[in-house]
């Protein structure tokens, strides 16, 4: 395979302080290559000098040979370089068509021509999206299919991909997955950041691990095992620690029932939803995307509104409670943690300081009433930090700015600041890098073995699996199975959750 | 005024008080199928009232009082023949056993098969559902002020709330009514602190009075089932539940003009309301929901009938429950009594005794 795109001692800096450092990296015609390492360790970074998003400090890149640079995204999708971005960069207010032939408008366009065009495209790739819905009625894996739609388009030569899979069910990975070998049958170079390392395993042909900014390795895939790359990525073995089956012995017993979601009905995703929530134990919710797990938890919290005529009921502590909006919600206690953290979970060019005392302030715990004392959001916010361990370079920097893993930190640390009789994170690890997940996970053990409840609705099974003292399977808008730690195994929950 | 409103709001939106909906069967009460594997000890048609006087173990079967030797279950002994189906009994500990029947009487028979009438010290009862002796006294239950036990159906679809707890002096003092208003009591015992639970069938929760008479207070509301007796069991109760409630037959008691004409002019049998047997008459309507795949009733179809023995702390929390679910046939689970960790259970839908370990707690298995 002849080198397609190669980077030497590249080195981003951000005020000074550098993302990443003399990085050295090739990329092969028709090779799929997984860019791997902990949030912060500067893949997105490298992945966006390549892509003309971000300008390198020092270094040279060379594409077929010669050395080149590309001053934005246009430059380098003129020269076959496309990007699949971790953030969606699609139009929100605009049409799945009309984002897929988004640059390519011409003077005058036939919508219907576009739509007729885009359907035949996306069935092509496997992708069940109708052209014609306008991307912010979207859930985030069909977004994903969007962006993987036009990338592809584009008969791009290289593709790099933020995390594409991170927000797909299993059924759409496998799709994905042959994209890929597609991609590379014809030639494509992918290069792919990922944070499930058994997805580089299976699919990539060579590995390149970053951590802290730095290269610390680059072989083929049969070089590395899953013990390796951790080990590559962290500096430590935390494999074992991470996805271990929990048995019948280890689950906590079950308190008072805190929360009882009876019959639940919002349109057609939420059907009767029925199951309750106990004190002292996790209760993990395992479903693919689109099965209602994310929209009940979200009537729960008074995000969103149950159906007005016979919507259902939902019991905290026996008492039938009715949220038209979060505020009355996070009064009587339950918090919601976000799967989509960056526009739900942080406010981006706020401080870290100012985002948790946004938490204490939605509940009303700020000392000064109307009055907010800067130096209590700071005393607030170091302490949080402090115990949740968020790493940051600036503390007073804006919350963008942190890796994947620490922006989750804050936004749990916004939760909990709120004293919570109940917590439901939804996906809570999603986009997280391994030290951080274990981090989050030990948190949310920690929280339910204070007591209090909680609720894990994740997509990733050795996640529910390893955190759950309960398991339930969602389908089609309803809880359709429980299980103990005991008797679940990957089989039985996801025949549960297709079947 | 506001409260009207409220109300109709209510109805208008299937909210509040006139919200459709049903806890969840999850948790203690995880659906599994271990009343369906579960050991037979007796078939017996009817077979109800399971009741122990140390050794010795009663049982009805409609209007007969039995006895069940557990070394030889097959062959009980018939104590008593009465004149009306057996509707309640209770036992003292000396012999004396209590019997409540259909026909509303309440009689005592001694250890040497003498039988006297309670009910001439007290009240005239109509319906008999619960006796318990404790601290000289014999309290009672009485179910329905329209209607005797056999004619529960009725008084469910109805919405009667006619029932009372009375406590019977045998030495001839003057009854005393604890409390009234009740909807359905049954399954009398007594709690930790000498207080009288008891399940209010029609409301779907277990409730306490004190033994002096007093306020009633909840202690377990909100069930997924029809409550019927209680037992004692070690540092627990035992609770049976002899039928489910589902959204149909919730939806059916909240249309009142469906109800009455439904109660005109169809045949008991044939009603949209609980049964204690899972009766697969093409006649009767929706029954398993109607769901059936590939000619299979699933166990998870909604039913009318179901078998449901729930395990209580001391607290009457449930820890743990078995069933028998809309696929299986060991409905109507009416009463039940623990030897030693063993319980036997009354299926009163299926006509069976069947006996379960109660020292293996189940919070279910895969169905």
């Amino acid at each position: 395979m002849t080198t397609l795109l190669e980077m030497r001692g590249i080195t981003k800096a951000y005020r000074g302080v550098p993302a990443i450092r003399d990085i050295d990296f090739t990329l092969k015609a028709g090779e799929v290559h997984a860019l791997l390492g902990e949030n912060g360790a500067g893949k997105s970074t490298l992945t966006k000098i390549m892509a003309g998003a971000v300008q390198p400090t020092r270094g040279t890149m060379l594409l077929n040979g010669r050395v080149t640079s590309f001053p934005t995204p246009a430059s380098a999708l003129q020269s076959g370089i496309a990007m699949v971005f971790q953030e969606t960069s699609l139009v929100p207010s605009m049409t799945v068509a009309q984002n897929i032939y988004l640059g390519e408008e011409r003077l005058l366009n036939r919508l219907r021509g576009i739509y007729i065009s885009a359907q035949q495209f996306l069935q092509s790739l496997n992708f069940p999206v109708d052209p014609s819905a306008t991307v912010a009625s979207l859930g985030a894996a069909k977004k994903q299919m969007v962006e993987i739609a036009r990338a592809v388009r584009r008969n791009a030569r290289v593709i790099v991909f933020d995390e594409p899979t991170a927000t797909l069910t299993p059924e759409e990975k496998q799709h994905f997955m042959t994209l890929v070998k597609r991609l590379k049958r014809q030639g494509t170079a992918v290069l792919f950041i990922t944070h499930a390392l058994e997805e580089a395993l299976e699919i990539a042909d060579r590995i390149t691990i970053l951590r802290d900014g730095e290269h610390v390795a680059t072989g083929s895939v049969a070089e590395f095992d899953r013990d390796k790359i951790i080990r590559a990525m962290v500096g430590r073995t935390l494999s074992g620690e991470l996805y271990h089956r929990r048995d019948g012995s280890q689950v906590r017993p079950r308190g008072r029932r805190i929360l009882s979601v009876q019959d639940l009905t919002m349109g057609a995703m939420v059907r009767n939803n029925s199951f309750s929530v106990y004190e002292g134990q996790i209760t993990g919710i395992f479903g693919l995307v689109g099965s209602g797990r994310s929209e009940t938890a979200r009537i729960v919290a008074g995000v969103i509104k149950r159906d007005f005529f016979h919507g259902g009921e939902v019991r905290l502590d026996g008492r039938p409670v009715l949220y038209k909006v979060p505020a009355p919600a996070v009064r009587d206690g339950i918090v919601y943690v976000t799967e989509d953290r960056k526009v739900e979970g942080i406010f981006e060019s706020m401080s870290i300081a100012d985002s948790i005392f946004a938490g204490a302030l939605a509940k009303g715990l700020n000392t000064g009433g109307i009055v907010v004392r800067m130096s209590e959001a700071a005393e607030l916010a170091k302490a949080w930090s402090d115990r949740l361990n968020i790493r940051t370079i600036n503390a007073n920097g804006p919350a963008v700015e942190l890796s994947g893993g620490n922006q989750q930190k804050v936004v749990i640390a916004k939760s909990l600041v709120q004293k919570p009789r109940l917590i439901i994170f939804d996906e809570p690890t999603r986009g997280v890098d391994v030290g951080a997940i274990g981090e989050i996970h030990q948190l949310i053990n920690g929280i339910a073995d204070e007591g209090l409840p909680v609720v894990v609705i994740s997509s990733y099974l050795p996640e529910i699996m390893n955190l759950s003292d309960r398991i339930l399977v969602s389908r089609q808008g309803r809880i359709v199975e429980e299980f103990t730690p005991g008797e679940a195994t990957e089989e039985n929950i996801m025949y549960a959750a297709v079947h | 005024m506001i409260g009207a409103v409220r109300q109709a709001i209510d109805r208008f939106r299937g909210t509040g008080s006139a919200a459709l909906t049903l806890p969840p069967m999850d948790g203690a009460l995880r659906p599994n199928q271990a009343l369906e594997e579960a050991t037979v000890v007796l078939a017996a048609p009817g077979a109800d009232n399971l009741a122990r006087d140390g050794e010795r173990i009663f049982f009805s079967s409609a209007n007969r009082l039995m006895e069940l030797d557990l070394t030889r279950p097959e062959q009980p002994t018939l104590l008593a023949e009465f004149g009306a189906n057996i509707a309640c009994l209770t036992v003292d500990g000396a012999g004396t056993i209590a019997v409540g029947l259909d026909d509303g009487t309440v009689c005592l028979r001694a250890p040497d098969g003498r039988e006297t009438l309670a009910t001439a010290v007290g009240p005239a009862f109509s319906c008999p559902t619960a006796l318990l002796f404790g601290e000289g006294a014999l309290y009672v239950c009485h179910g329905s002020s329209k209607y005797p036990p056999s004619v529960w159906k009725r008084d469910l679809m109805e919405r009667n709330a006619g029932g009372s707890l009375w406590r019977l002096d045998p030495g001839g003092g003057a009854p005393q009514c604890l409390a009234v208003g009740l909807a359905f009591p049954q399954g009398l015992v007594l709690g930790p602190a000498g207080e009288l639970v008891f399940a209010e069938s029609w409301r779907h929760r277990l409730v306490s009075v004190p033994a002096a008479g007093g306020a009633v207070s909840a202690l377990l509301d909100h069930l997924p089932a029809y409550p019927a007796r209680l037992a004692q069991a070690g540092d627990g109760y035992w609770l049976a539940a002899f039928a489910p409630r589902n959204r149909l037959i919730e939806f059916v008691l909240s249309e009142r003009s469906f109800c009455a004409r439904m109660i005109e002019n169809i045949e008991p049998e044939y009603w949209i309301a609980p049964d204690l047997s899972p009766d697969r008459s093409f006649l009767q309507p929706l029954q398993g929901g109607a769901i059936k795949r590939l000619g299979i009733l699933k166990p998870w179809a909604p039913s009318l009938s179901y078998g449901l023995l729930v395990r209580l702390n001391a607290a009457f929390e449930p820890v743990a429950s078995y069933h028998s679910r809309a696929d299986g046939r060991r409905h109507g689970v009416t009463s039940c009594v623990d030897i030693d960790g063993r319980v036997l259970v009354a299926c009163k839908g299926a006509g069976e005794i069947v006996s379960v370990v109660s020292d293996a707690p189940r919070e279910g298995s895969p169905p």
